[in-house]
């Protein structure tokens, strides 16, 4: 219970380990935006609050962009509440742009950047075809990886250019027996040949990279055990395969496994029970949905139709290279 | 957002009316609303007098200082507490309305107290007996028809309700409570206090590593453990506490520390499982209530 580490830390690295002086801060600034508040509830009560609802994750709801991303927990606190308010788009099964993405995510944080909608976009698509449709689940935990990893992967994009273009990044570099068998530092013009960068190699470097960053980075382990079932691996392959990893997403701790990602009976419930109060949403539809436990509620009467918007017919047909996620499970 | 449906409290805000009487600044601030028009230095200035003037600064001092005390694994929870409980307390020490009743005020006090108690693992102990201290004026302080001082009523509901939520079983713990209670009319000075609720706590934790130990011991499915096992295990934890026979030279801690290392104890579960008469089970009441005897009989009774 009593993690001895914390109680032999000097003061000010405690509290920054924590980030106990970020939240207090924030605390100060909301309580002067909210003045009326406190001499309405008290001081007290307008702290309890806040930090309470730091500790359930609701506080980053509507927040602006720099607060949502200043630290682990509010990144993982926003990767929570983007999955649990928009989670319905999934069980509907709608496949939507990069951009309609970004519209979600601004509805939760008015200035999300939309350069982090792209890169996370570009981890699902492979870099090309922006303009494709993506199931929820594949962006959800695209994006997850590149909000929440985005220094280190930037940091990665970075030591993978150094490798591609033959620099090396780590002056101490072994080859191994595999690189003998091929060319060790593909030119440029030769990618067609030989994409991406020699997996170990790479793995080199970013175990170097994860002793000395001081952002979150991903369990090294787990970076090792992805690289270690490739030879040679790109770029975007590599993220593909941090996405998808159940291990990376479990460390993380922000989303439940890809199967239980639609499943949330308590959710569904409350829902059902507000949908039923609000007149002429419900309507012809109520008796099938209230038999809850399906999985894929009727299309029929939801009320998230206005997502569900006319180009659903090309979705159908040209949606083939996705994933489409309700079959799988 | 978290909404909590309380009701509202007094509109007047306690902790402002405990440290200033005027309550004028900080109103003709909310007046105004929030100025668009000075969002200069102007404002930066009158933002630090605000804090200052309700007390803000003055509470988040207090909190962090806690925080560093206490160290917690989860700080942000532990704020959030801390707050909880300084809400709970101010509408009705400080807020209109009439007074609470006797009763009442005697439950929050208890409750504040606990509360400082707990803040801090008895293992800080620097923390802990700040808390203590803490706990102890807020126990004793004087009130209305309340002379100064800590009665030996108080104190043992104190140790009582601190029993109660260790969840340790109340057979396995009266025998403590018997030892170091103060008589109802008694005054219990600071000393007694502190003894009395280190005792406590580490009783509670003596207790809770039993139930760990008893569950290591106990045949998978039954709740029951063999007798002659756990007797064994009692008798090696007795000769090791009976080692270190009330003196205070460093070397029993090391002795007692052999006779229960994993050689010692092999040895006597060994010896007990090689008898082959079949005997009764050993319940988990039992072992608990033999082993907390071990640890009471230690401990020097009250007067």
């Amino acid at each position: 219970m009593l993690s001895p580490e914390r109680l032999a830390l000097p003061d000010y690295e405690y509290l920054a380990q924590r980030h106990v002086l970020t939240y207090m801060e924030d605390a100060v600034c909301q309580l002067l935006e909210n003045r009326e508040d406190i001499s309405q509830y008290g001081i007290a009560r307008f702290f309890t609050e806040y930090f309470t609802s730091v500790c359930q994750g609701t506080h980053i709801l509507f927040r602006e962009f720099s607060f949502i991303q200043a630290t682990p927990h509010n990144r993982a606190s926003f990767l929570r509440a983007f999955w649990r308010c928009f989670r319905t788009v999934g069980k509907n099964g709608d496949l939507l742009t990069m951009k309609e993405y970004h519209c979600l995510l601004q509805l939760l944080c008015p200035d999300f950047p939309l350069e982090l909608t792209q890169k996370a976009a570009r981890i699902v698509l492979m870099d090309d075809a922006m303009d494709c449709l993506m199931s929820f689940s594949d962006f959800l935990f695209a994006f997850q990886i590149q909000f929440y990893y985005s220094e280190f992967l930037d940091s990665v994009a970075a030591i993978y250019q150094d490798l591609l273009s033959g620099k090396n990044p780590n002056t101490v570099i072994v080859p191994t027996s595999f690189s003998g068998q091929h060319r060790q530092r593909p030119a440029l013009g030769e990618a067609g040949m030989l994409e991406g960068v020699e997996a170990s190699l790479f793995y080199q470097c970013l175990e170097n990279l994860c002793d000395r960053h001081k952002y979150s980075c991903p369990p090294p382990a787990l970076v090792k055990e992805v690289l270690s079932n490739v030879q040679r691996l790109t770029f975007y392959g590599f993220l593909v395969a941090l996405s998808k990893h159940h291990g990376i997403n479990q460390a993380l701790g922000a989303l439940p496994d890809k199967g239980d990602l639609m499943h949330d009976p308590a959710m569904d419930e409350e829902l059902e029970r507000l949908l039923v109060q609000v007149p002429g949403l419900v309507n012809s539809a109520t008796p099938e949905a209230s038999c809850l436990p399906s999985r894929i509620p009727p299309r029929v009467g939801s009320p998230w139709r206005p997502l569900h918007h006319s180009r659903k017919v090309d979705a159908e047909s040209d949606g083939s290279t996705e994933e489409t996620d309700e079959s799988e499970t | 957002m978290a909404a909590l449906p309380v009701p509202v409290p007094s509109v007047k805000m306690a902790a402002v009316e405990k440290r200033r009487p005027a309550v004028a600044p900080a109103a003709s601030f909310t007046d105004n609303g929030r100025p668009s028009v000075s969002r200069a230095q102007a404002a930066a200035e009158n933002e630090e007098d605000f804090l200052r003037q309700v007390g803000v600064t003055e509470m988040l001092r207090a909190a962090l200082l806690k925080v560093l005390e206490a160290r917690p694994e989860e700080p942000i929870a532990f704020l959030a507490h801390y707050f909880e409980n300084m809400g709970l307390r101010s509408p009705a020490s400080g807020g209109a309305g009439e007074p609470p009743g006797q009763l009442l005020l005697q439950q929050q006090r208890l409750g504040r107290a606990l509360w400082h108690l707990r803040l801090a693992h008895h293992s800080q102990r620097t923390a802990f007996n700040n808390n203590v201290s803490v706990a102890y004026e807020c126990l004793s302080a004087g009130g209305r028809r309340k002379r100064p001082g800590l009665d030996g009523r108080t104190y043992s509901e104190l140790l009582k309700r601190i029993c109660r939520d260790g969840e340790a079983p109340e057979e396995v713990v009266a025998p403590l409570l018997r030892k170091i209670q103060c008589r109802d009319h008694e005054a219990v000075p600071r000393g007694v206090f502190r003894a009395g609720m280190l005792t406590c706590f580490v009783l509670l934790d003596f207790v809770a590593r039993a139930g760990a130990l008893f569950r290591l011991l106990e045949a998978p499915g039954l709740a029951v453990a063999d007798r002659r096992v756990g007797q064994a295990v009692l008798d090696t934890l007795e000769g090791a506490l009976g080692a270190g026979d009330h003196t205070a030279v460093p070397a029993c801690y090391l002795e007692a520390g052999s006779r229960l290392g994993p050689d010692s104890l092999a040895l006597a579960l060994d010896r007990a499982a090689t008898g082959r008469r079949p005997s009764s089970p050993m319940s988990r009441e039992e072992f608990l209530e033999k082993a907390a005897a071990l640890f009471i009989a230690k401990v020097k009774p009250v007067g």
